[in-house]
């Protein structure tokens, strides 16, 4: 029997039954021939199925974009933490840089690096003024070999070079070549002494006059 | 017929019924157990233990404010913070770990590295020997320092180096790339915080900025908690202090007035340069000059700025001040005929001159032209004790400068009715009577603007961390003589120059203005009396329109004091700061007042 008849109908059968009240002075009126017996298929249940899916997908999707966000936020920070590692990396670099820019311009080290490429402070000057094409002031030849006066000492920086680098001839570049790539080429340059002003080309000697500046290598300009 | 009907209490035993109910009360009361301890625990909060796990969690770090730069007129970087890094190790980590793994960039390999390589390794790059590294790496402290101030370059290529244990930290180092060229005006740092000297120490608040600060909770694995707290005050940087000073003229003057203590085997000695259209200092040089990157190096007395500090009896430079308060109050003027004799003696006081004369005819011109004491006490003596002591108030002797360096020297100018008999006359040429170099420029630089008196600048403005450039406003001016009088004090100071005793001041090209002082020098070791002499050179150019001031300092020179000459010294300085403002040479007539009366 289905549940709506349990509901209505008390039953009446098994043991476990309920006693029926006797009904008083109800009469049978028309009892009904019993039907036949027959499996009642009971009525389709509701389909869960349909829910099931729909939860764990609810729930994958769920999960799907926590993680896509999780992803995204993640990726942003690692390219966030190595940007932001490229900042140091090159405020640090330039920070090197221009200490070594400063020690070069101090002073001091300017008048160490004149001294020895052996200039003298200049004495009287002349003035020319181009406005009235006027000279003034009788300006005074340098004299080389004065007493250059007191030296202060440079910078105390740590770490920066303190000891001007001695000067050669060749420019500075030049000596920072790889030593690599050409083998023969970098034992030549090795192996001809700083101190030879002549070039390698076969230009001839050039008479600097007792003076330790190297003449200019150009000529003529655009050779 | 599948049904399921509910159980009712009345088939139910007694028992079974009974058993149910203690059941449900059992779990009931259990209920109300729990329920009530998690009021308690999380409503009342009764021991405050959620308090307690805040702040177990909440992590304050500082972040750290960049302190400003010093820069010089030009934007010569004189003082800059940069990055350091000291190398600590956790020596638990680093003993216990006997080999470790270290990417190998060429074959993209992890290789394994044995302790002893690592030690060897860092002993290379830092340039020790290995034996002191591996002390240092050994042991069971927590954190150890290796390694001090190392450059980021190789604290880079320390860290490649994966070491077990070793880790970077990060600080923040104060250099001086122009070392010792200013150093006593820039000051150094204590600490390497706090400014000791010079600017830093004065000017430390603006160039400390405010510090940051960043809440937020971590958790106990180390990492922080996202969602949680993180409150963020982002650190102020400090600004950036300009000064007038340019770096090529304070080096020149540096090593001029270096190389003439040094000739003239002095005590010390100061060069004071000055803009007079602006008052703009451009170069306060002192002999001995502190590097800051390492001041320890000089001793104590001369790691201050001695042009504005110490305080000394000027001497004959004071001169100018009395013959332009005898000008200006009418009782005098640059021709006045002086019948000088050998020695002067006014109300029981006699004087004489630094060099032997007869009765002489002179000029007030060549009074100051010879730098004549009698000849100063006469004319001086027509002014009364207040106006003497009113024109040297006026001319600001007495008067601190306020540039903003520390211990500035107020001088010691005492009152009229301090003065005694020989005092009073003493004032006129500068003995009795103390002030700084800086307060001897400032009274010249009235005279060389037309009678206006500028206080000095040293701090040009104040660069905030936007960029923004705030000038430092320019103090009052004041009057101190009239124009006219300005102008016939600098006609008889080119005269010195032409036709009296300065003629080695003359620069090719340019009308030169000057005054030498030479004055006894008090003793120092408190005993009365003196001890040596202050040799003293102060000068304008051009003399068509002053813009420029030197003043060279000479303390206690040694030999004969009548043989020292700033002049020399004088000239180089003033001809290198001409030329580079591009100053255009002198027109006009130079003034020749006569130095006799005819």
């Amino acid at each position: 029997m289905s549940n709506a008849a349990a509901r209505t109908l008390p039953s009446v059968v098994g043991n476990t039954a309920r006693a029926l009240p006797a009904p008083a002075g109800k009469p049978d009126v028309a009892r009904r021939p019993r039907t036949p017996l027959s499996v009642v298929r009971s009525a389709p249940g509701r389909r869960r199925t349909p829910f099931v899916v729909l939860c764990f997908v609810a729930m994958a999707a769920a999960l799907l974009t926590v993680l896509v966000l999780n992803i995204s936020v993640s990726t942003a920070q690692y390219q966030l933490v190595q940007l932001k590692a490229q900042a140091a990396t090159l405020n640090k670099e330039n920070q090197d840089l221009t200490q070594k820019k400063q020690n070069f311009e101090a002073p001091q080290n300017l008048a160490a690096k004149a001294t020895e490429l052996g200039m003298v402070p200049s004495t009287v000057k002349g003035q020319i003024d181009l406005n009235t094409m006027t000279v003034t002031g009788k300006a005074t030849p340098a004299v080389k070999g004065e007493n250059p006066g007191a030296v202060l000492a440079p910078p105390a920086v740590g770490g920066v070079l303190d000891v001007v680098p001695s000067v050669t001839t060749k420019d500075p570049l030049e000596n920072l070549k790889p030593v690599t790539p050409a083998a023969p080429e970098a034992s030549a340059t090795q192996a001809t002494p700083p101190a030879a002003p002549a070039s390698p080309a076969a230009t001839p000697p050039v008479d600097l006059h007792g003076g330790s500046v190297p003449a200019p290598q150009q000529k003529t300009p655009g050779q | 017929m599948a049904q399921n009907p509910g159980t009712s209490n009345k088939t139910k035993t007694p028992a079974a019924r009974r058993r149910l109910r203690v059941g449900l009360g059992i779990m009931l009361t259990l209920l109300l157990v729990v329920g009530g301890k998690l009021f308690m625990v999380q409503g009342l909060d009764m021991g405050g233990m959620a308090e307690a796990a805040l702040a177990k969690r909440l992590t304050p770090q500082v972040l750290p404010a960049e302190r400003g730069q010093i820069l010089d007129a030009n934007g010569t970087v004189l003082a800059s913070s940069v990055i350091r890094y000291n190398i600590v190790v956790d020596q638990t980590v680093n003993t216990n770990t006997k080999t470790f793994h270290r990417y190998n960039e060429k074959t993209e390999k992890l290789d394994e590295i044995t302790r002893d390589q690592g030690i060897a390794d860092l002993a290379a790059l830092l340039g020790t020997d290995v034996a002191k590294v591996r002390e240092s790496l050994t042991g069971d402290k927590r954190y150890f320092v290796v390694a001090k101030d190392i450059k980021p370059e190789l604290e880079d290529r320390i860290t490649k180096l994966y070491i077990p244990g070793l880790k970077a930290e990060g600080i923040s180092k104060r250099v001086y790339p122009n070392g010792s060229v200013a150093g006593g005006v820039v000051g150094f740092l204590k600490d390497g915080t706090t400014g000791q000297a010079g600017i830093e120490q004065t000017q430390d608040e603006i160039l400390r900025g405010t510090e940051g600060k960043r809440v937020f909770e971590i958790g106990a694995d180390g990492l922080r908690i996202p969602v949680a707290t993180d409150e963020l005050t982002p650190a102020v940087d400090g600004s950036d202090v300009k000064l007038t000073i340019n770096t090529d003229i304070q080096y020149f003057a540096q090593q001029a007035i270096q190389s003439q203590v040094n000739k003239m085997n002095a005590e010390w000695g100061s060069i004071v340069v000055i803009d007079t259209k602006t008052g703009n200092l451009i170069a306060l040089a002192d002999t001995n000059a502190p590097d800051p990157n390492d001041p320890g190096k000089v001793d104590a007395k001369d790691r201050g700025v001695r042009s504005v500090t110490a305080a000394y009896e000027p001497g004959s430079v004071q001169k100018m001040i009395t013959a332009a308060a005898a000008i200006e109050e009418g009782k005098s003027f640059p021709l006045d005929h002086f019948t000088i004799p050998p020695s002067y003696t006014i109300d029981g006081q006699t004087f004489t001159d630094a060099f032997e004369h007869g009765t002489e005819e002179r000029t007030l011109a060549g009074i100051l032209g010879w730098s004549m004491n009698t000849g100063t006490v006469m004319v001086g003596s027509r002014l009364s004790k207040e106006q003497r002591y009113d024109y040297l108030k006026k001319f600001g002797i007495g008067e601190q400068t306020d540039i903003g360096l520390p211990a500035e020297a107020t001088g010691i100018l005492a009152t009229p009715d301090q003065w005694d008999e020989r005092q009073q006359y003493t004032v006129l040429f500068g003995q009795g009577v103390s002030q700084s170099t800086l307060q001897t420029v400032r009274a010249f630089q009235s005279i060389a603007n037309n009678g206006v008196m500028l206080q000095p600048r040293l701090i040009d403005g104040y660069i905030g961390p936007d960029g923004q450039e705030q000038k430092a406003p320019a103090k009052d001016s004041r009057q101190v003589v009239s124009k006219e009088t300005a102008q016939q004090v600098r006609d008889i100071l080119e005269s010195a120059v032409t036709e009296g005793q300065i003629k080695d001041a003359a620069i090719d090209g340019y009308r030169v203005g000057a005054k030498t002082g030479t004055s006894q020098a008090p003793r120092e070791d408190g005993l009365p009396g003196f001890d040596g002499y202050t040799a003293s050179m102060v000068g304008m150019a051009p003399m068509d329109d002053p813009r420029f001031i030197v003043e060279v300092v000479l303390q206690r020179p040694k030999g004969n004091i009548y043989g020292v000459t700033n002049g020399p010294v004088f000239r180089s300085v003033m001809s290198q700061v001409l030329r580079t403002y591009n100053v255009a040479p002198s027109t006009g007539t130079p003034a020749r007042l006569p130095q006799f009366v005819k």
